[in-house]
């Protein structure tokens, strides 16, 4: 863990340490004594950096899953024992935990919910050895063998959010405002396309240091003279409540609309209602989603953690589906033998909180929702089911 | 002749493992003053900062009116009635006159002053400068009024006429003189001996850490006192 | 005028003040006992917490700023006390000191609140007609607060009797211990001034970003920054730092973007580290 001290952004060079520090003293993490049969899962989550916000519901959501798993007489009959990872630093250092998981402890498969620079660095680092599942909205192209892939793609987020955006809400001109990584530029080549798809038109595109303490009065005020009919937020975390707040501070809200394509529960609690008018979001879960699924689900978690459960979100949920995820591949493939797993995950179906999925190409079909931010709650708007994902991975 | 107010026994002390002043004793009465004298580096100020408690003694004892002292604190020792003015940075720099002077004064009353102005006018026509812009001979004036005026039953003054002009020195002694009158006990660390000569009640000669010398002024006469004092 | 100029230049003036306001409470730490706080933005972030409880009890805003006062004035008490006191004229350890403090801040906070984002409902929302343009009624007035407060403190330490000794025991600390000055108590006063500033800060602050517990590593490196080109010890120090560093940070995220600031800021802190160690405005 003493790694995590060289973590390179400000945030991660303190939050790191202490990310660091905090997991170097948690104890029953590492090391602890295990039945030789036990499945084990490593979970790279965000324990500390900017996402770290997220890593109590992904953590709660994923062990909610382990236990319903584990009561249902486990994977194969063998009870799946968690190896919770921070993987909230650089790559480099999740990739350096991802090789300790692999050679010490062993793990039979992995489950990240973390960012797309660190899921490029494990795919490099797993080499196919273990079966690894993705969960977390990402910008579609992860098609690597012994790679699955449950996140929500742009063909489901930001094609008909953009689409959406453009023929219901009369938005022709977009401006483009991103955190300075892959997920933003990449995610921002498919609204792009979407939107010229349309016949509207991109007035700019900015992109602001990832991790570094921004603020965005100057940006607004780029937007309030560009005159956007919207704005495409791929803002994360605080930079997203900070522009938001900013953005409705200088009363822009009334007259331009914002989509957000990383908007949940979390970041519009920071928002705030004062900041949260004419700003929509394209999910494929929201806490308050309609459903049977939803309502089971939701009744567990709380069950199991009570009023001071984390607040629920797509990214835990993500974890949740990603569990159940492993157990129906191991179980249909009647082992880890990555063949057998490729084979199996076509068609392969498994619970999430959204209700049964089925998997082929290695993604996930989905029913979206198109949300509208009321106050700090989200009013689903739309919903469109099945949508397809629209990624072109060659079964290999 | 009355009970010394002051007294220090057997002093060893410095810095860091080197002992500076080696078993220097030494006493003053109230309405006296004893004359610290010795070449430089004799270690006079060194004497000063441990009586002051800047610096531990490493052995013997300091006793004002009886009472052990050495293990106490300097503003414990400024509160049981010692002042000081030292010969390095005597003076707030970035204070003015004024308030170098009535810092600790509650009212800001410039009264208790009238009769150190009128020797030192120069103090009253700078009150509104920062003491840092006065030269050395001046900041030396403003420690001086600043310590005798705080009225304590003690002061030690380390080197208080150096760069001072030979009027103002006059004057100095003048001040000592009334100070004196009034009980107040002092001892003075000097390299001036006119001056010396004219405040001292007894000498204190010094040489590389220990005493050489001591006794009352009438017993030891200039040409003793040159025989350390030259280099 | 061009209203767009018009907004940029506003932008930069709030840049410039908040960012004043921010580093204030780490400046008379540092400038004037030489301790420097890593726990300040954990102060700040205590700062804004505060408001958010006086939100979430319904109390109105104002009522933010005692109790921020109250609750960093009593940690900085504390902290002087039981943490920092040992530790004066250690640099480096007082620097491992404040981090240690400003990761139990955190996890404190992380604890009582959890790991989530909380807002601040804006005090002044909706925007004020201003030469020519709109300006968000609160940045305005938050513009205004932190001029007052600058010049305030710079009022106080000058003609106050704290202020003056306050001076006295930073300039000279042998004699002012020599004529009785409480250096002690005046180095904890000192400090409690540090953290309520942090602290107001942080109630001022509340309503225009996420209050969560990582919020305090912010405005860290950016408030040292202030100190590394402005200088230690001194209001102008405070000021010219601020008006490079958060002018500078403004004008060029205005100019080309928010990269290429702090780039700018970046390089400049570096070029200061250099060249010019003792900033602008360095007590003598």
């Amino acid at each position: 863990m003493a790694q995590q001290i060289l973590a390179t952004t400000r945030r991660d060079f303190l939050g790191g340490a202490m990310g660091g520090i905090a997991l170097g003293l948690a104890p029953g993490l590492i090391g602890s004594a295990q039945a030789a049969d036990d499945f084990k899962i490593g979970l790279f989550y965000a324990q500390s950096g900017p996402a770290s916000l997220f890593g109590p519901t992904q953590l709660a959501s994923a062990q909610l899953a382990v236990d319903e798993v584990n009561k249902a007489g486990g994977i194969m009959g063998r009870q799946i024992k968690l190896f919770p990872t921070d993987a909230g630093g650089p790559p480099a250092d999740t990739t350096k935990s991802a090789v300790r998981l692999l050679l010490e402890d062993k793990v039979d498969l992995l489950i990240g919910s973390h960012d797309s620079a660190t899921r490029e660095a494990l795919v490099a680092t797993i080499k196919s050895k273990v079966p690894y599942i993705y969960t977390p909205v990402y910008e579609g192209g992860e098609c690597s063998y012994n790679t699955y892939v449950i996140a929500d793609t742009p063909e489901q987020q930001i094609r008909p959010s953009v689409t959406w955006m453009m023929q219901e809400r009369k938005a022709r001109s977009f401006y483009l405002i991103g955190d300075d990584y892959v997920w933003p530029r990449k995610s921002n080549e498919h609204a792009k396309k979407y939107i010229a798809d349309n016949g509207g038109k991109i007035v700019n595109e900015e992109y602001v240091p990832f991790g570094a303490p921004n603020k965005f009065e100057e940006a607004v005020t780029r937007i309030k003279s560009a005159k956007p009919d919207a704005v495409l937020i791929t803002l994360v975390g605080a930079d997203n409540v900070n522009f938001n707040r900013t953005f409705a501070g200088f009363g822009l809200d009334k007259e331009i609309a914002r989509l957000s394509l990383l908007l949940e529960e979390n970041t519009l609690k920071g928002i705030g209602a004062d900041g949260s008018n004419n700003l929509f979001s394209c999910m494929s879960y929201y806490a308050n989603a309609p459903g049977e699924a939803n309502k089971k689900f939701k009744d567990a978690y709380f069950a199991k953690f009570g009023d001071k459960a984390p607040q629920l979100s797509i990214i835990g949920t993500d974890c949740y589906a990603g569990v159940n995820c492993a157990k129906a591949l191991v179980e249909k493939a009647q082992g880890t033998n990555a063949r057998a797993l490729m084979t199996a995950a076509n068609g392969l179906t498994f619970n999430s909180a959204a209700g049964p999925w089925t998997m082929y190409g290695q993604h996930v079909d989905k029913t979206m929702y198109i949300a509208g931010c009321k106050g700090t709650e989200f009013e689903i708007i739309k919903t469109i089911e099945h949508v397809k994902h629209g990624e072109a991975c060659k079964a290999a | 002749m009355s009970p010394p107010r002051l007294t220090f026994a057997g002093v060893v002390g410095g810095y860091g493992t080197a002992a500076v002043v080696r078993e220097v004793s030494g006493q003053v009465a109230p309405g006296e003053v004893l004359c610290v004298l010795g070449r430089n580096g004799t270690g006079k100020t060194t004497l000063m900062k441990l009586l002051m408690g800047y610096l531990p003694c490493w052995q013997g004892s300091v006793q004002l009116d009886g009472t052990a002292i050495e293990a106490l604190a300097t503003p414990a020792r400024h509160a049981l009635g010692i002042s000081y003015c030292p010969q390095e940075r005597p003076v707030f720099d970035d204070l003015s006159v004024r308030d170098n002077l009535t810092l600790m004064r509650p009212d800001r009353d410039l009264a208790p002053f009238a009769d150190y102005f009128a020797r030192f006018p120069i103090l009253a026509r700078r009150l509104e400068q920062h003491a840092g812009t006065l030269s050395g001979g001046e900041k030396k004036l403003l420690s001086l009024t600043r310590g005798l005026a705080e009225g304590q039953p003690v002061i030690l003054l380390d080197e208080p006429s150096e760069g001072v002009q030979w009027e103002n020195i006059l004057h100095m002694a003048a001040l000592i003189e009334e100070r004196k009158a009034a009980g107040t006990a002092l001892i003075v660390v000097e390299q001036n001996l006119a001056f010396a000569e004219r405040i001292a009640d007894h000498y204190l000669v010094m040489d590389q850490g220990r005493t050489v010398l001591v006794g009352p002024r009438g017993e030891i006469d200039r040409a003793r006192l040159l025989v350390h004092l030259q280099v | 005028m061009d209203p767009l100029i018009v907004t940029q230049a506003l932008n930069v003036v709030y840049g410039v003040t908040t960012l004043a306001l921010l580093v204030l409470g780490l400046a008379v730490i540092f400038g004037l006992l030489g301790v420097l706080n890593i726990a300040h933005g954990e102060f700040i972030m205590t700062g804004a917490y505060c408001a958010y409880v006086t939100q979430a009890n319904g109390w109105p805003f104002l009522a933010a700023l005692p109790l921020a006062l109250i609750i960093c004035g009593a940690l900085g008490f504390v902290v002087e006390r039981g943490l920092i006191r040992p530790l004066y004229a250690r640099p480096f350890d007082t620097l491992v000191a404040t981090w240690g403090l400003s990761l139990l801040l955190r996890k404190l906070t992380e604890a009582i609140f959890g790991m989530g984002f909380y807002n601040v409902d804006v005090p002044l929302p909706g925007t004020v007609a201003l030469l020519g343009t709109d300006y968000p009624a609160y940045r305005l007035v938050l513009i205004a607060i932190s001029g007052a407060v600058l010049i305030g403190l710079f009022v106080w330490f000058r003609i106050s009797r704290t202020g003056t000794r306050i001076k006295a025991m930073v300039g000279n600390r042998e004699l002012a211990e020599a004529v009785g000055l409480p250096v002690r108590r005046l180095a904890t006063y000192t400090f409690v001034i540090g953290t309520c500033l942090a602290g107001l800060a942080g109630v001022l602050i509340a309503p225009l970003v996420p209050v969560q517990p990582f919020m305090g590593l912010d405005y860290v490196l950016k408030t040292f920054f202030v100190l590394v080109v402005g200088g230690l010890g001194t209001v102008m120090g405070v000021l010219s730092g601020a008006a490079v560093i958060g002018g500078l940070d403004s004008v060029v995220s205005a100019a080309i973007d928010a990269t290429y600031g702090y780039l700018t800021v970046l390089v400049v802190a570096i070029l200061f580290l250099w060249l010019k160690p003792r900033g602008l405005f360095a007590r003598s």
